[in-house]
């Protein structure tokens, strides 16, 4: 600790260093990695997903005895159904997930340290929100498949099969991957506006299990169209397991609610001290 | 170089900073000095852009902060000891940080191996100590190489190696042609590592001039005597020259003589001493005059320096020990060294 004597002689690069668009992802990709809450989480996914796909499948296959039964087995979405049955639990670890990777920063200051680095603060927000939303599409994805692959020897010795290469199967899976990182996008887009780990989950879990509550009580018909539009109604018709929407119109509305909610925090940041 | 133009800061109605103009230059360890409260860190937020100035403009190498291609590489920034996620290791922080501007990990351990991290760079922020974090705090200011430091009390919560060690880093850096600006609310640090000191107090520039000029231009040496006859002594000893405080009955505080003139007078009146001490102002003296009207949080009447006077009788040398009073010139005893305690009460 004698202090620094031949430190001038740094291991810098001889070209002058800057601040790039790429190192600011890669920047966001350590960020990410490097923190338990990540690990954790994505890990939960992956169990959530296989758990409760061979929980679903398992007991819809011991309760084949009636008609109704053989006419499930003959839909062709069963195997969809049985992949993606984790996602409506996935999404709330999502959610948190996303509110944490920006809120984290906020609670603890490290959000200064960030902005110090990228004074210009939205490319932050920007690597942010590409480095969570692949990470969480490829996390999801992941289980999503693991889940197809460990129900379907059930399925087939039940009597059903399924092909991944079929349209039918693949676009849903995909889908449902898709809508988990978009949920956990909106999800990042209110913690970055609320800048509080509580307030964000708060909002998002809010927004995915009380706000339709909310609408279906109210007994007038608007309402009820209204509610078809929330996130959390939308994210199904992605993954082709309601029929309020097509996939491709279900997609455009989430991501009208991420630009939406960027947009305003994206203002926000700019604007606030911090 | 840094260079600050009618900056000011407004939180609602409250003003943080106000209309502050001044340079930090090259090749120079800048103190900014002030009470908590004066505006230091609000000052130095505004510098990197972390605050948005209500008025003015700071640039930084003649350019807005936000402006640089490589702004680490500019400015290296430690604003405060826990802006630093608690659940990520030093090396994660250091290396996420360093990407950005393309900085590998070659350069993050040269950081972690000049701060003394090296044996905690992989544990987790969350269980550093105060003075750690400081460490890191300063590996990340210096992770890009900055021409220009701004350190927010750097030295707090360090142990006394750390604060030698700062020290001795900052003002190796400013002799390396770096800008370094430090802040401090303790005056006697500033004097021992700034070169030049700007003093702020209630958001405004009170001083700014090289440290020796602040230190003599604010501190007066006094002389306190005390004897049953004060009154007497009081009119023996006023001149145009000089200013004579009335502590109590039989204390005086006089201020443009020297010990030894007063003592002269009342041996050649035959004048009793009790007690005949200089007061050589302290650097925190020469502080609190210049903040005097700037405190932004002052306390109550109580002043531990009075609480210790009963100590200061039985062992006059070790609460003399931080004060820079002489006894050379003491004439009458015994001497009485108690900390600049009646100070409180004028």
């Amino acid at each position: 600790m004698s202090t620094a004597t031949a430190r001038r002689s740094t291991t810098l690069p001889a070209s002058p260093i800057r601040l790039t668009a790429g190192g600011i992802i890669r920047s966001e990709w350590i960020k990410l990695r490097s923190l338990r809450s990540t690990i954790w989480a994505y890990a939960v996914i992956l169990v959530l997903q296989i758990a409760i796909g061979l929980l679903v499948i398992s007991f819809t296959v011991n309760n084949l005895d009636s008609s109704r039964g053989q006419a499930i087995l003959q839909s062709p979405e069963l195997a969809t159904a049985g992949a993606t049955a984790g996602v409506v639990f996935a999404q709330l670890v999502v959610s948190v997930l996303g509110v944490l990777v920006i809120s984290g920063e906020y609670s603890t200051g490290q959000i200064r340290s960030s902005f110090a680095a990228v004074p210009k603060r939205l490319p932050v927000l920007w690597a942010k929100l590409a480095v969570f939303g692949v990470v969480t599409f490829v996390v999801s994805l992941v289980g999503i498949l693991l889940a197809y692959a460990v129900t379907y020897p059930i399925l087939a010795n039940a009597g059903h099969s399924s092909n991944l290469s079929d349209s039918a199967v693949f676009l849903p899976i995909i889908g449902a991957a898709g809508y988990l990182a978009l949920i956990g996008m909106l999800a990042l887009g209110l913690g970055a506006i609320l800048r509080s780990t509580a307030g964000g989950i708060a909002a998002s879990l809010g927004l995915l299990l009380v706000v339709p509550v909310i609408f279906t009580l109210i007994p007038v018909d608007w309402a009820h169209s209204i509610s078809d539009w929330l996130p959390g109604s939308v994210g199904p018709a992605i993954y082709q397991m309601s029929t309020t929407f097509e996939w491709w119109q279900a997609l455009l509305i989430m991501i009208g609610w991420i630009a939406v909610v960027f947009a305003a925090a994206a203002t926000l940041i700019r604007r606030r001290d911090a | 170089m840094i260079e600050a133009h009618s900056l000011s800061k407004k939180y609602g109605p409250k003003t943080a900073v106000d209309d502050v103009t001044f340079t930090v230059r090259p090749g120079l360890v800048t103190g900014f000095l002030g009470p908590n409260g004066a505006g230091k860190s609000t000052t130095m937020r505004m510098i990197v852009g972390l605050d948005r100035p209500s008025g003015g403009s700071v640039t930084v190498n003649g350019k807005v902060y936000r402006d640089h291609a490589a702004p680490l590489h500019e400015v290296g920034v430690l604003l405060d000891a826990k802006a630093i996620h608690q659940g990520r290791s030093a090396y994660s922080h250091l290396l996420a940080l360093g990407a950005t501007h393309g900085i590998g990990a070659s350069r993050v351990h040269e950081v972690i191996e000049m701060t003394g991290l090296d044996t905690v760079a992989k544990k987790r922020v969350g269980g550093f100590s105060l003075g750690m974090g400081q460490r890191l705090g300063i590996a990340a200011a210096m992770l890009g190489d900055p021409s220009t430091l701004i350190l927010d009390e750097p030295v707090n919560g360090l142990d006394p190696e750390g604060v030698m060690w700062v020290r001795e880093l900052v003002r190796f850096l400013a002799s390396e042609g770096r800008t370094v600006l430090l802040s401090s609310h303790l005056m006697s640090e500033m004097a021992q590592t700034a070169d030049h000191i700007i003093v702020i107090g209630k958001g405004r520039i009170i001083a700014d001039a090289p440290v020796v000029d602040i230190v003599s231009s604010a501190t007066t040496a006094s002389v306190r005597a005390v004897s049953p006859r004060a009154a007497e002594m009081a009119r023996l000893l006023n001149s145009p020259d000089v200013t004579i405080t009335s502590i109590d009955g039989e204390t005086l505080e006089i201020v443009g003589l020297t010990s030894a003139a007063v003592g002269e007078v009342a041996a050649t009146n035959g004048i009793v001493l009790h007690e005949l001490t200089p007061l050589r102002g302290s650097l925190e003296d020469a502080y609190m005059n210049l903040t005097a009207d700037a405190v932004e949080y002052r306390t109550g009447v109580f002043d531990p320096a009075n609480a210790l006077q009963p100590a200061a009788h039985a062992d006059p040398a070790k609460v003399d020990a931080p004060h820079e009073h002489t006894h050379a010139a003491s004439h009458a005893a015994p001497t009485h060294a108690a900390p600049s305690g009646p100070e409180a009460l004028r």
